[in-house]
């Protein structure tokens, strides 16, 4: 581990901190009670500035300084939270976010913009605490031991300079200074680092009686003869935790007699004794100390004389202490199990890793499953396929561990709602449902910025203005709603808002003028909804900030096909708009279907497979050239995947079916051969194959032999592009019949 | 051998520079990450100094302290308290707890490494 890992620690962490500030901040709009959600916002801000601090950060100290203060007199009642300060702390937390990203990267760059945006932000925070201090509150408190004024030593006038070039430390630790878990021990080494101790007297004249004698209070105190360089406070914070707990005075070389006997008579002990000490320290010289005690008795007269107060032992800590101890111990215990379910941090890569290595143990297991197969040894069968179920269980949870739940992705558009939507003069609101569905990391990662997209695409271009839902007798307050499910193996999202919805027409007509379609072309309403997703294709009238640059929708489209994805629309006019995202719940091993044409095995995500049927002579009967039979009732377009390949020239005896789903759509890939339920790990294809229309991926068989995983997105559009007339018509036909 | 320092934070990456900084200097770090983690972690392990934040989620760290004060085994482990409040009722509450040194966040990691080997050398 080093600096740089600790680093990057503090990056990612600070990201999450402030991703929850603005979430909390958010949240407290709507909310009531508001202490738990500030409590937070409070340690998050407070966590970045100490470990910012670390760092050296100093600016984001500075900065995070001021918005801590505010936010503490939050906490204590000072003021409340109303929209404006939220507004401005949600300003601050961007702000903040801005200063760690450019500290992370050569990307992002304070301008003097951002400075000056950090000195208004300062005013503004400043503002609020003047309220409620008098005193200039921001300024920057930093650095430890400040606070700790010096006592001064009680300086009685005297002449006499006691001629030591040492420094004299006089400490008499409190009874209560191991109790509190300090060893007086560990001070004096530590004062040892900074210089020599020429000569150390124990005092014991604290002690008691042997039975009176508490084991655990500290009866000592140290006259000690110390030669340094170093300077008072460097002295005197080498006792900095024992301050309070201890009586200390440091005398500095050639110090005033006065001082001394100042210490003399601090001490509880007798008087001459102490003298005698401080003489053998070689503090004091003979002559020096008579002149010493001479002046003590004359300021004795002057009725200066101060008595320390008895220092009370605590006796015998009771027995039930003990007890409560011991209980307590055993309910750690019990706490500790419950604590397990804690969080652990793993580096992606890692994971990545393991992943990748049990993709490898998926395909090597069903080599073991095979070869046991064939040797026809019966436990050495029941072994394998014992292991092959652990395998399959190990599998399913290590994709687990990178599934997380969207909603907190979800929850980053609450912001952008807000604001996009002050920005624009419209009242809206941003529903979510579905939360807790979870998907693949690397996927959620990816989708966010399409979603981003069509979040303020809804906001901007399918929310009418106020004024004109009023006219269409609709609530005036917008509703935008993120949804997430899983659907069959994929998991669908949809962007859906209650606006102004799609104008068939107007896409149709600008499609047309910009040559995207040919004017003769008769689309249905689907495929006209597809068209916004072109390139360069925007209908709004007017430019604005947030989109209608026609740059966008199909970067979006791009983004979720390179998902393995796909994306469409419902929408009525001035109704709604309804985006569907659906997407693939992992990328890395799936449950595949595996079929045979000629001597090549394909393999289909099982989850989309609806059904398998032979394809018998009745069905294909009087049709051929026609790629659709009659499924009971229904138009099922089919395409022959050994055509299609342009694989095999003879047909098989039998030929079957496999039926499946994709959204709303239907098909049948007509096959050979069905081989069944198959693990599937996707091995993603060279480069030279990657652009192949229908081929998503390939994978290895336990035989070593390659098997190809079909896109059915891809196949299914395929078979719609070329059977769509054919199944108008037939659609007709049955529809007659 | 050397002594082991536990570090409670609830932020990784003050714990993970604080680690640094000890084990640099010659000490065993124990991480913990809220006051029920650190109790949780004690028990049996021989511990000669406690660092802890004292805003932290799920067991704050005087409670913390007051919690570890009631261990036999650790009521005389010196505790320091990070902290950015400086304010004196939340100091006097740790001290009553127990906890004796404290310090102002931020620090620099030099500046807790004193104050460390003021009460324990490694």
């Amino acid at each position: 581990m080093n600096m740089e890992q600790a680093f990057q620690t503090f990056l990612a962490e600070s990201a999450e901190l402030l991703q929850d500030m603005e979430d909390k901040l958010l949240g407290l709009e709507n909310c009531e009670d508001a202490t738990e959600s500030v409590n937070s916002i409070f340690r998050a801000v407070h966590t970045i500035k100490g470990s910012a601090g670390l760092f050296g950060l100093d600016d984001i100290v500075a900065f995070t300084h001021v918005v801590e203060s505010v936010l503490d007199d939050v906490r204590s009642g000072s003021f409340v939270l109303d929209e404006q300060l939220i507004n401005l702390l949600l300003q601050c937390k961007d702000y903040i976010g801005k200063m760690v990203d450019s500290i992370e990267g050569e990307s992002v760059l304070m301008t003097a913009e951002d400075l000056q945006l950090q000195q208004a932000l300062t005013n503004t925070l400043s503002g609020y605490l003047n309220k409620v201090h008098s005193t200039s509150p921001a300024t920057m408190l930093v650095g430890i031991n400040e606070t700790d004024d010096y006592q001064s030593v009680s300086v009685i006038e005297s002449d006499i300079t006691i001629a030591n070039e040492n420094w004299h430390i006089s400490v008499y630790f409190g009874v209560d200074v191991l109790r509190s878990g300090m060893d007086p021990l560990s001070f004096l080494r530590y004062l040892a680092t900074l210089g020599t101790i020429v000569h150390i007297e124990t005092v014991t004249d604290g002690m008691p009686s042997p039975e009176d004698m508490d084991a655990e209070s500290c009866y000592l105190g140290y006259e000690i003869n110390f030669h340094s360089n170093a300077t008072k406070n460097q002295i005197e914070d080498v006792f900095e935790f024992v301050r309070d707990d201890c009586q200390l005075k440091i005398l500095p070389p050639y110090a005033k007699a006065s001082e001394f006997i100042a210490i003399i008579e601090s001490i509880q002990t007798d008087e001459l004794k102490l003298g005698e000490i401080l003489l053998r320290c070689g503090t004091l010289t003979q002559r020096e100390l008579d002149d010493l005690l001479h002046l003590q008795t004359s300021v004795k007269q002057g009725g200066t004389h101060r008595l320390i107060g008895e220092i009370v032992v605590a006796d015998g800590l009771a027995s039930s202490e003990v007890v409560t101890a011991a209980l307590h111990k055993q309910a750690q215990g019990k706490k500790a199990k419950e604590k397990q379910a804690q969080t652990v941090r793993v580096d992606a890569e890692k994971l990545d890793h393991l992943i990748n290595l049990i993709g490898e143990l998926v395909i090597a297991g069903a080599g073991v499953e095979s070869e046991a197969h064939l040797t026809g040894i019966g436990s050495l069968k029941e072994s394998a396929q014992t292991m092959t179920r652990l395998v399959e269980e190990v599998r399913e949870s290590a994709l687990h561990l990178r599934m997380v739940q969207i909603g907190e992705t979800f929850n980053r558009f609450q912001r952008v709602v807000r604001d996009v939507s002050k920005e624009l003069g419209k009242d809206i609101d941003l529903q979510i449902n579905g939360a807790e569905t979870e998907l693949d990391k690397t996927v959620i990662e990816k989708i966010s910025d399409p979603l981003m997209h069509l979040v303020r695409n809804s906001i901007d271009h399918g929310i009418e203005s106020p004024a004109l839902r009023a006219e269409r007798h609709k609530p005036v307050t917008g509703n935008v709603t993120l949804n997430a499910y899983h659907e069959s193996g994929t998991i669908v999202i949809e962007v859906s808002d209650d606006g102004g919805g799609l104008n068939k027409d107007k896409i149709l007509q600008k499609a047309r003028a910009n040559g995207l379609v040919s004017p003769d072309t008769e689309l249905s309403a689907h495929e006209i909804y597809q068209l916004i997703f072109e390139a360069g294709f925007s209908t709004a009238d007017a430019v604005s900030n947030i989109s209608g640059r026609g740059v966008g929708m199909d970067v979006v489209r791009r983004n979720i096909e390179a998902l393995r994805g796909t994306v469409e629309i419902d929408s009525e006019y001035t109704v709604g708009t309804t985006i569907r995202i659906r997407l693939p719940l992992t990328l890395a091993i799936i449950d595949g279907f595996m079929m045979k044409v000629g001597d090549v095995f394909y393999v289909l995500p099982l989850d989309i497979v609806e059904e398998c049927i032979e394809l018998n002579a009745c069905h294909s009967e009087g049709q051929e050239g026609r790629h659709y039979i009659n499924l009971r009732g229904e138009v099922l377009p089919f395409i022959r995947l050994g055509d299609y390949f342009c694989k095999s020239q003879r047909k098989a005896k039998r030929e079957n079916i496999v039926v499946i789903k994709y959204g709303n759509l239907k098909a049948g890939f007509v096959v050979d051969e069905l081989m069944g339920e198959f693990q599937t790990v996707i091995k993603p294809l060279g480069p030279l194959f990657e652009r192949v229309p229908g081929i998503s991926g390939s994978t290895i068989l336990g035989s070593g032999e390659v098997a190809l995983i079909l896109d059915a997105a891809s196949l299914i559009h395929l078979v719609m592009q070329r059977d769509g007339k054919a199944m108008s018509v037939a659609a007709q036909q049955s529809a007659l019949h | 051998m050397a002594k082991t320092i536990m570090i409670v934070d609830d932020s990784a990456s003050l714990r993970q520079v604080v680690s640094i900084a000890l084990k640099g200097a010659g000490y065993d770090v124990i991480e913990g990450c809220d006051g029920k983690d650190a109790l949780s972690k004690l028990t049996g392990q021989k511990v000669s100094l406690i660092v802890s934040d004292v805003n932290m989620p799920n067991m704050d760290g005087i409670t913390m302290v007051q919690e570890i004060k009631k261990l036999p085994a650790y009521k005389f482990t010196p505790i320091i308290m990070l902290t950015t409040e400086s304010s004196d009722g939340k100091k006097a509450a740790g001290q009553a707890a127990g906890a004796k040194a404290w310090m102002v966040k931020p620090f620099k990691p030099e500046q807790l490494l004193m104050a460390v080997s003021k009460l324990v050398l490694p």
